[in-house]
């Protein structure tokens, strides 16, 4: 009995071992190739490790590009979606939570309708109507779409919803302003699901290609990801400098992955959240 | 931006105070129903405008013949529609995205499930593992199209190199139209699975372990207790993965503009690369509008599939 059950975790281990290089394999050839010789790279003899390391690949494509430009664009313009959901969406979410109304049901289920539309749907509208009022090409056009978003507020729900309604009926009896309740009592017991919302968020903006793509066209407001498309294009001509191409690739996942790391739990409990309490 | 929130949360404050009992009921409840759409009012403003009316604008636009060099548009009614679907192109991208999800329901969600149910088990080194699985879902779709297409790369990719070491020629991945649908399929695998693997692990973890435990004291083994009591009372996370995966898979953009192109020769167009390129790139409006519609309604209908089977979780769990 105990034999069988050694044989199972070994096995499972065995799985799990060949997911887990599978998984990291792209990550690995990332690096490899940002740290590559461009002849390396293309060199018919295949060897998976690096003969050749070439460190100065990464200033080489940092200076080719006006970085510092996109990141502030990305995270200037993900930063202020965040900011402009987390108060649109607590305040609809507790709207929808501790306020009594009828109609609830009907708004509640128009957003969970909305949380469905992808951009790419609806972009023509959406650009028509900006460029009428002459935004396209301005922040405002890459963070006036996404000010209210229907996700945001259902996330913030399922946080808002499990703080006891006992407390927030304590409260008024005792005499608080709604905005009291809200700051004081609601806000700081949603702390969890604040984060995770503006993490998911954050992320999910800063990694975004088709609005940005179809919204700006002036490097000047180009972000992080439309900026590695350009790369594509721009070389085609003379041979891609695929060493560069990874460069850049790794630039634009860093930030990404250091909030990933820092707030794991946050993205699990929004990823796995939203499903088990839908 | 901020003093207005400041203010209508000012304005709702009193408005949605519990009154005491000695009002008359119906004023109270008149005074919360307007605080409550106060507060509702900055989100609903903006998902109006930004959801609500352009849905309304596509489908307007959808019955017009436009371009952006010509002011006015004509009314053509369901032209554009009859156009579609004698449109090769269009029911080829649309046979695509059916593919993808396809590919995807019937690849990604039985790895995320396995990893999950490895994960599930409680070994060492789990937290790493999940980790590894999990991060891909949140890297940039642009960085891991690119990778891939460096990995599938005719001469020089690592991938045929590999196969080359088995004696398989080398698969010209991206170039060939058997095989682009293939690749773009790849990174959305890699990309996803690990997403489902958490959905899957949250789900197996609601089931209380007794019922796998009673099971397996009554004589059956792993594989009976997997399949009589895990897989059933996994059903609600197998069909929410399901309608979320083809969702997820219809609105597949990234990956083929990065590697692609949506070529060659259309055969890895998706969806919404069609409505891009039509609308984006070719300024044809009103064929773009309708395909838009088109994706919409195949959304709704799985949306309220979702919504549906939400509603009979919640039930369950209760």
């Amino acid at each position: 009995m105990k034999k069988l059950a050694k044989l199972e975790r070994t096995s499972a281990h065995v799985v799990l071992i060949i997911a887990a290089i599978l998984a990291l394999i792209p990550v690995y050839w990332m690096i490899r190739s940002a740290l590559a010789t461009n002849t390396d790279i293309f060199d018919p003899h295949f060897h998976p490790w690096l003969v050749d390391f070439d460190w100065r690949n990464f200033a080489q494509a940092w200076s080719s590009q006006p970085f510092p430009i996109f990141f502030l664009n990305s995270i200037a313009s993900s930063f202020l979606i965040v900011l402009c959901q987390l108060v649109t969406s607590t305040l609809a979410a507790y709207s929808l939570v501790f306020v009594e109304y009828r109609g609830k049901s009907v708004v509640f289920f128009c957003i969970l309708l909305a949380m469905m539309v992808p951009m790419q749907a609806t972009f023509i509208p959406i650009y028509s109507m900006l460029s009428s009022v002459h935004l396209i090409n301005t922040y405002g056009a890459l963070v006036l779409p996404f000010v209210g978003s229907a996700f945001g507020i259902f996330l913030l729900r399922q946080g808002f919803a499990s703080i006891p309604k006992e407390m927030i009926r304590a409260a008024r009896i005792d005499g608080a302003s709604e905005y009291r309740i809200l700051w004081s009592i609601v806000l700081p017991n949603a702390k969890p699901a604040l984060i995770t919302l503006a993490l998911l968020n954050f992320v999910y903006h800063y990694n975004d290609l088709f609005w940005p793509l179809v919204a700006t066209n002036t490097t000047n407001m180009r972000v992080v990801p439309v900026a590695l498309t350009y790369f594509l294009n721009q070389d085609a001509g003379e041979g891609l400098q695929w060493n560069h191409m990874m460069d850049a690739a790794i630039f634009a996942v860093l930030p990404v992955i250091i909030l990933f790391l820092f707030g794991q739990r946050y993205f699990v409990r929004g990823v796995a959240g939203t499903s088990i309490k839908g | 931006m901020a003093q207005n929130i400041e203010d209508v949360v000012a304005d709702s404050a009193s408005a949605g105070r519990v009154v005491p009992r000695r009002l008359p009921r119906i004023a109270s409840r008149k005074k919360t129903a307007i605080a409550g759409f106060v507060l509702m009012a900055p989100s609903l403003v903006f998902i109006g405008l930004f959801v609500m009316v352009p849905i309304v604008y596509v489908v307007y636009l959808s019955l017009y013949k436009s371009n952006l060099l010509t002011p006015h548009p004509k009314f053509v009614f369901l032209q554009n529609y009859v156009q579609l679907f004698s449109d090769v192109d269009f029911l080829g991208s649309l046979k695509n995205s059916a593919l993808l999800s396809g590919g995807m329901l019937f690849l990604s969600l039985p790895i995320g499930c396995l990893l999950a149910a490895l994960l599930n088990m409680r070994l060492k080194g789990t937290k790493f593992y999940r980790t590894v699985f999990f991060a891909p879902y949140v890297l940039p779709l642009v960085g891991s199209g690119l990778v891939f297409t460096l990995l599938l790369d005719k001469d020089n990719g690592l991938v045929n190199h590999v196969l080359a070491l088995v004696g398989v020629p080398p698969i010209n991945w991206l170039g060939s139209s058997h095989t682009a649908l293939i690749s773009v399929m790849l990174v959305s695998l890699w990309q996803y699975s690990g997403y489902y693997m958490l959905i899957f692990l949250a789900g197996l973890q609601n089931i209380p372990q007794s019922l796998v435990e009673a099971c397996q004291v009554d004589g059956g083994g792993r594989l009976k207790s997997f399949i009589h009591v895990t897989l059933p009372n996994l059903t609600p996370t197998i069909f929410f993965c399901a309608v979320v995966c083809i969702i997820q898979s219809f609105q597949a953009f990234d990956q083929v503009y990065v590697m692609t192109d949506g070529g060659p020769n259309n055969a890895s167009s998706t969806l919404t690369y069609y409505i891009f390129h039509k609308g984006f790139q070719m300024y044809d409006i009103g064929s773009s509008a309708a395909a838009s519609v088109i994706l919409l309604i195949l959304l709704s209908i799985l949306s309220l599939i979702q919504i549906r089977l939400g509603r009979r979780w919640v039930v369950e769990e209760s």
